[in-house]
C-alpha cells in the first residue's frame, strides 16, 4: 500500500474513535468537534509516511495537541480550558453532591473535574478510550512505566475525591455521614 | 461499590453507541475532506511506496542500541567502583537516606549556587528528550492484590531535527550490572536479560506549542507559569508541582539556566523541607528535600552545585493492604541523566 492509501485507511477506521475522543473533552457542538478532527488528520497526513502502528493513540496525541492548540490559537484559552473538563458549566449539567443520587455520570464528573488536567486525561484514556498503558504511553508521549504510575496516582486521587463527596449530609440529620471509610489520597 | 474505573467508564459522556459519533460511513464533510487532502498530494498514481522502516530507521536504532548499551555499561562500572550491595532479583530499593552528619542545604541556598553555576561556559544546554532509569512498583489492587514487584528500566528519548523522536527502553538495573531483570509484559511478572529492550520506537512528529512539547522558559517566573500550565487546575500543591516536574522532565533535559530556574520555583514554592546530603541509585551526591502527604513521601534530589533534578522518589509511609504495600516501600524513584 502507498502511503496515501495507509493514511485513508486509518482516517476511515480511526474518524470515529477520534472524534469521540474530541466530542468527550470538548464539549462544543458536532461542527466545532469536526473542526477539531480534521486539523488532527491535516497533522497526520503531513505525517502520513511515518504513521505509527497503531495510529490511533498517536492519533489521541495529536487530538490532544490540537484541542491545545485550538485553546491558544484562538484566544478562547479559558472558555474552552473550561470546557475540557467536561465541566458543570460547559454541559449545563445539574451537579449531584453525593454518588448515592442518581444519575452517577454526574458526581463521577465532578469527581474528576477536581483532578488536575494531566491526572484527568490518564483516566479518561484508560476508561472512556479503553487505552491499556502501552497505549497511553504513545498518546501521553511519556514511556509505559511513567504512564502507569500516572495512572496509579490518579486512580487513587479519584478514588479520594469519591470518598470525600460520599461524605454527605444525612438527611434529617446536620451531621456529616461517612458511607465508607476513607482512604488516604496520595497528595 | 464499583471501582473508580469502572464508575468512570458508566459516565462515558459520548459513549460508542452514541448516535452522532458511532462508527459508520464518513460523514459527508469527512469524506470532503479526505478527498481533499488525498486529491492535493497528486501526483498520486506515482507517489513512491511507504518506505518500509529501513535502512536508515534500523541504522538509528543500532545506534541507539549501541549507545544505550554504553550508557549502560558506564553506569554500571561507575556503580561497580562505588561498591552498592547486591540486592535480591526483586527486592524494593530502600528509601534514600541523607547521609549521616550531612548539613541540609536551603533550596534558596542551592538555587543561587545554581545560578552562579549557569553562569559558567560549561553550564550544560537545554536538549529535548529524556533519558531516565527508574524503578517502580508493578502494583496490582484490591482483596486478591498480590505483593508488587519492583521493575528497573532505563528509558532514552532522542528528538531529531524533523521532530520526529525515538524511544528505547531497555529493562536494566544498574545495582545489579548482568544479572536478570525483572519486567512484566501484560502483567505478568518475568526476568529478561539485563539490557533485554522492551520497546524501541519511532514516533513521527507532533507539534504543539503547549507544554510539556513547548521549550520551558529559563527564568523562574516563566518556568513556574510553564509548570502550572501542565496542571491547569491551578493553584498547584507540592505534590502536583513535582507530578509537573517530573512530567517537564521527561521530555527535556534541563540546560543549567533551567535548572536554576527550576531550584527557585522549588525554593518558592515552599512546602519541601531540605532533609540533608544522599548519594542517589547512581552513585551521586545530591541534597534531598522532603514533601510528606498522608501515606506518603516524596523527596527530590539536585544536584548539589547545579541544581539539576538529579531524581525523584516516592515511598508509600503506611501500609497499603488493598496494594499489598508495607511502609517503607518505594513506589517510584526517578534518576534522570544527561
Amino acid at each position: 500500500m502507498s502511503n496515501d492509501e495507509i493514511f485513508a485507511a486509518a482516517y476511515r477506521e480511526h474518524y470515529w474513535a477520534v472524534s469521540r475522543y474530541v466530542a468527550r473533552r470538548l464539549d462544543g457542538g458536532t461542527s466545532e468537534v469536526e473542526e477539531v478532527v480534521a486539523e488532527v488528520f491535516t497533522v497526520a497526513w503531513r505525517r502520513r509516511s511515518d504513521l505509527p502502528t497503531p495510529p490511533l493513540p498517536w492519533l489521541y496525541g495529536v487530538a490532544r495537541n490540537c484541542l491545545a492548540n485550538a485553546v491558544r490559537g484562538h484566544g478562547r484559552r479559558r472558555r474552552l480550558v473550561d470546557r475540557l473538563g467536561h465541566d458543570e458549566t460547559a454541559h449545563g449539567r445539574q451537579i449531584v453532591h453525593s454518588p448515592d443520587t442518581e444519575p452517577p455520570g454526574a458526581w463521577v464528573h465532578e469527581a474528576l473535574a477536581r483532578l488536575s488536567p494531566a491526572d484527568q486525561e490518564v483516566l479518561r484514556l484508560t476508561s472512556w478510550e479503553e487505552l491499556g498503558v502501552d497505549e497511553v504511553a504513545v498518546a501521553l508521549g511519556c514511556g509505559s512505566r511513567a504512564a502507569a504510575m500516572r495512572l496509579h496516582r490518579a486512580r487513587r486521587r479519584l478514588r479520594a475525591e469519591i470518598d470525600r463527596m460520599r461524605t454527605t449530609v444525612a438527611p434529617g440529620a446536620g451531621a456529616p455521614r461517612r458511607d465508607t471509610p476513607k482512604e488516604q489520597g496520595h497528595g | 461499590m464499583a471501582d473508580e474505573l469502572e464508575l468512570l467508564r458508566r459516565a462515558n459522556p459520548v459513549p460508542s453507541a452514541d448516535p452522532r459519533f458511532r462508527e459508520g460511513p464518513l460523514p459527508p464533510g469527512a469524506e470532503r475532506h479526505l478527498d481533499l487532502l488525498t486529491r492535493r498530494a497528486a501526483p498520486a498514481p506515482n507517489r513512491p511506496a511507504r518506505r518500509p522502516h529501513v535502512p536508515r530507521p534500523r541504522r538509528a536504532h543500532l545506534a541507539w542500541a549501541v549507545v544505550t548499551a554504553a550508557v549502560v555499561a558506564v553506569t554500571a562500572l561507575a556503580l561497580l567502583l562505588a561498591g552498592p550491595a547486591t540486592p535480591s532479583a526483586v527486592a524494593a530499593p530502600r528509601p534514600l537516606t541523607p547521609v549521616a552528619g550531612s548539613a541540609p542545604v536551603s533550596l534558596e541556598r542551592l538555587a543561587e549556587r545554581a545560578r552562579t553555576a549557569a553562569g559558567e561556559d560549561a553550564s550544560p544546554r537545554l536538549r529535548q528528550g529524556t533519558h531516565v532509569q527508574s524503578w517502580s512498583l508493578s502494583m496490582t489492587s484490591g482483596p486478591d492484590a498480590r505483593r508488587p514487584v519492583t521493575l528497573p528500566e532505563e528509558r532514552v528519548v532522542r528528538w531529531r531535527p524533523d521532530g520526529s523522536r525515538t524511544e528505547l527502553v531497555v529493562a536494566t538495573d544498574p545495582r545489579r550490572p548482568g544479572q536478570p531483570v525483572v519486567t512484566d509484559p501484560g502483567g505478568d511478572p518475568r526476568t529478561v536479560d539485563d539490557g533485554h529492550v522492551l520497546s524501541r520506537v519511532t514516533l513521527p512528529p507532533s507539534w504543539s506549542d503547549a507544554p510539556p512539547w513547548a521549550r520551558p522558559p529559563h527564568d523562574a517566573r516563566g518556568l513556574r507559569a510553564y509548570l502550572d500550565e501542565l496542571d491547569r487546575a491551578g493553584g498547584q500543591d507540592t505534590p502536583r508541582l513535582l507530578d509537573a516536574v517530573a512530567e517537564l522532565l521527561d521530555h527535556w533535559t534541563l540546560g543549567g539556566r533551567e535548572s536554576a530556574a527550576l531550584a527557585q520555583v522549588l525554593a518558592d514554592a515552599g512546602g519541601l523541607r531540605p532533609a540533608g546530603g544522599v548519594t542517589d541509585r547512581l552513585g551521586r551526591p545530591g541534597q534531598a528535600y522532603t514533601h510528606s502527604a498522608p501515606g506518603i513521601r516524596r523527596m527530590i534530589v539536585l544536584a548539589p552545585d547545579t541544581g539539576a533534578v538529579l531524581g525523584l522518589e516516592t515511598t508509600f509511609t503506611k501500609d497499603q493492604p488493598d496494594l499489598a504495600v508495607k511502609a517503607g516501600d518505594v513506589m517510584a524513584y526517578r534518576a534522570w541523566m544527561r
